[in-house]
């Protein structure tokens, strides 16, 4: 202890009050997050400044990746996600001859944060790959049958890709606003299928977007210690919640379109469900501005 | 594009598709034809770069670079505890590559070929002499680069570089020198630096050069096609020359964040 505690001295020596002060409370917050997280939300506030049913600020860039046939940049407060959609051609399933196919999956890359690591999807990816899947094809945003060249010959495969830039929690909403609006964005070329010669071939001049029918957005919220409903959760709040809902619904007309609660039910939970029903009918004004 | 096996873990689409094919008529206009000047840009120009350090919170340090239209995110973890319990004196300099499928021509399914192996191979290459791993034992630095969009492997691998030496500088991690790297391709007669996909591919040869401006010293050369020794000799200069230049851009844009 006795040679410790010079070296300990002489380093923060060199820092400034408010500098050791800093260090204090980033220490204290990664030794007891909970602690920490509570304290703050005695005071009525967040440890990034927005009260308990505050959002984070939304910014989409559509069309910047000249690679894809669709792509979008979305932010949600730190959270980065890029989506691109790339069209193939394939034969329908003999069961759906007049359907063509929706391939959606997110990819958090270790890059992105340091809880990942390199190699095949973590479980976290396969589960929001698995619940994006589920609102795209749910919601019915995109009939399949529009995607169909020849029934039974050839129908297009939109390969939707979204991956993590920026890993700062509620990366399953930052992923649906990225895959939607690089959907709306994406323009393909025009398709005849020559029954002759069996082959598909496009127009490089002729290009037509898709027919989207509805726009899903989702919003998310935890619930902390069974009474406090944090909006919109960061990923240090992320792993102290006891439960996530999420809210999907129809930013142009305002349906409902999933509810999904994870974790376990709380007594007050079913008031909890409809006041995030609630919060998410306000909140999509805001992101059909931004989809 | 046959699929080879069945991933579970990802959402699977049809077992066979491919890319749409174009009629022969409508063929894409203003494409370079031999004999022609450069399009776009004179021979010994490279193309705008725009670099912002530390956009990954939570990284130790991050950079995006973009050239216009290469666009890359890299972030640096480390230096953390290596995770094999053998003893080691030098530092591990570990650098992994990921290609999005969206980012080139064709789409690049998951697990499929070597390409961003040997892309990381190159980066590790070009870093590992600039990089004081002896003054960090036990321990590892990973490097993650995510390629958004790529127009061209070797200017991949250029722009690659410049973001992994600007996020190692911008987590703190002690170097002897900023690496900088630059392309240049031969085509017919003439040296062009920085070259796009199109024009690579109607290259003879190419070359990129990873360099330290700073110290005057070169890091790594990675050279293929035929080219002449003198003409080898010539990309080298006309990289290192253009190097430097991008070391300020890099200087600037580190000193504009800190």
């Amino acid at each position: 202890m006795s040679t410790t505690t010079p070296t300990t001295t002489s380093v923060l020596s060199v820092l400034s009050p408010a500098e050791q002060e800093a260090l204090k409370a980033a220490t204290f917050q990664r030794l007891h997050p909970r602690v920490y997280l509570e304290r703050f939300l005695a005071e009525n506030v967040r440890p990034d400044g927005r009260p308990a049913e505050g959002w984070r600020d939304v910014s989409a860039h559509v069309g910047s990746i000249s690679t894809a046939d669709g792509s979008a940049l979305v932010r949600l407060g730190g959270t980065t996600v890029v989506c691109g959609v790339k069209a193939e051609i394939a034969e329908p399933e003999l069961d759906r001859e007049g359907e063509g196919f929706l391939v959606p999956n997110l990819d958090l890359p270790a890059m992105c944060s340091p809880k990942f690591k390199p190699g095949p999807p973590t479980e976290e990816a396969q589960v929001l790959s698995d619940r994006l899947n589920e609102v795209l094809v749910s919601s019915g945003m995109l009939p399949l049958t529009s995607l169909c060249i020849h029934p039974g010959k050839a129908a297009w495969v939109l390969y939707v890709d979204a991956t993590c830039i920026n890993y700062d929690g509620n990366v399953f909403d930052a992923a649906l606003i990225a895959m939607v609006a690089a959907l709306k964005n994406t323009q393909l070329p025009k398709a005849t299928f020559d029954e002759e010669t069996g082959r598909t071939t496009c127009s490089r001049s002729i290009k037509e977007p898709l027919q989207i029918t509805r726009t899903p957005v989702s919003m998310s919220f935890g619930i902390f210690d069974s009474t406090t409903l944090l909006t919109d959760p960061t990923s240090f709040e992320e792993p102290l919640l006891d439960t996530t809902i999420s809210v999907v619904v129809d930013s142009t007309s305002g349906a409902l379109l999933s509810a999904s609660q994870l974790g376990i039910d709380a007594t007050a939970a079913q008031d909890m469900l409809q006041t995030c029903i609630t919060a998410a009918a306000q909140r999509r004004h805001d992101l059909r501005k931004i989809v | 594009m046959a699929q080879t096996g069945f991933d579970r873990r990802r959402i699977n689409g049809p077992e066979q598709s491919h890319p749409p094919t174009f009629g022969t008529q409508d063929e894409v206009e203003g494409r370079w034809i031999v004999g022609q000047p450069r399009k776009a840009r004179k021979p010994m120009d490279i193309r705008p770069i725009f670099l912002q350090p530390g956009l990954i919170d939570q990284a130790n340090g991050s950079a995006y670079v973009e050239t216009e239209r290469t666009k890359i995110a890299c972030a640096v973890y480390g230096p953390r505890q290596t995770k094999s319990t053998a003893y080691h004196e030098k530092g591990k300099l570990n650098v992994e590559v990921k290609f999005t499928p969206f980012s080139c021509e064709r789409r690049r399914a998951p697990m499929r070929d070597a390409e961003d192996r040997s892309l990381a191979v190159a980066i590790h290459q070009a870093l590992l002499p600039a990089v004081q791993v002896e003054l960090l034992p036990k321990s590892t630095i990973d490097i993650f680069l995510t390629i958004i969009e790529a127009d061209g492997i070797e200017a991949c691998v250029a722009a690659g570089t410049v973001a992994a030496s600007t996020a190692l500088a911008d987590a703190g991690i002690e170097m002897i020198g900023l690496v900088m790297s630059c392309a240049a391709a031969v085509v017919e007669q003439e040296t062009w630096l920085d070259p796009t996909e199109e024009e690579a591919r109607s290259a003879r040869g190419s070359l990129v050069l990873s360099c330290m401006p700073a110290l005057g010293t070169v890091t790594s050369v990675w050279q293929s096609g035929k080219l002449r020794p003198e003409e080898v000799l010539g990309c080298m200069d006309a990289c290192q020359e253009r190097c430097s230049d991008i070391h300020s851009v890099v200087a600037q844009a580190l000193l504009e964040n800190a």
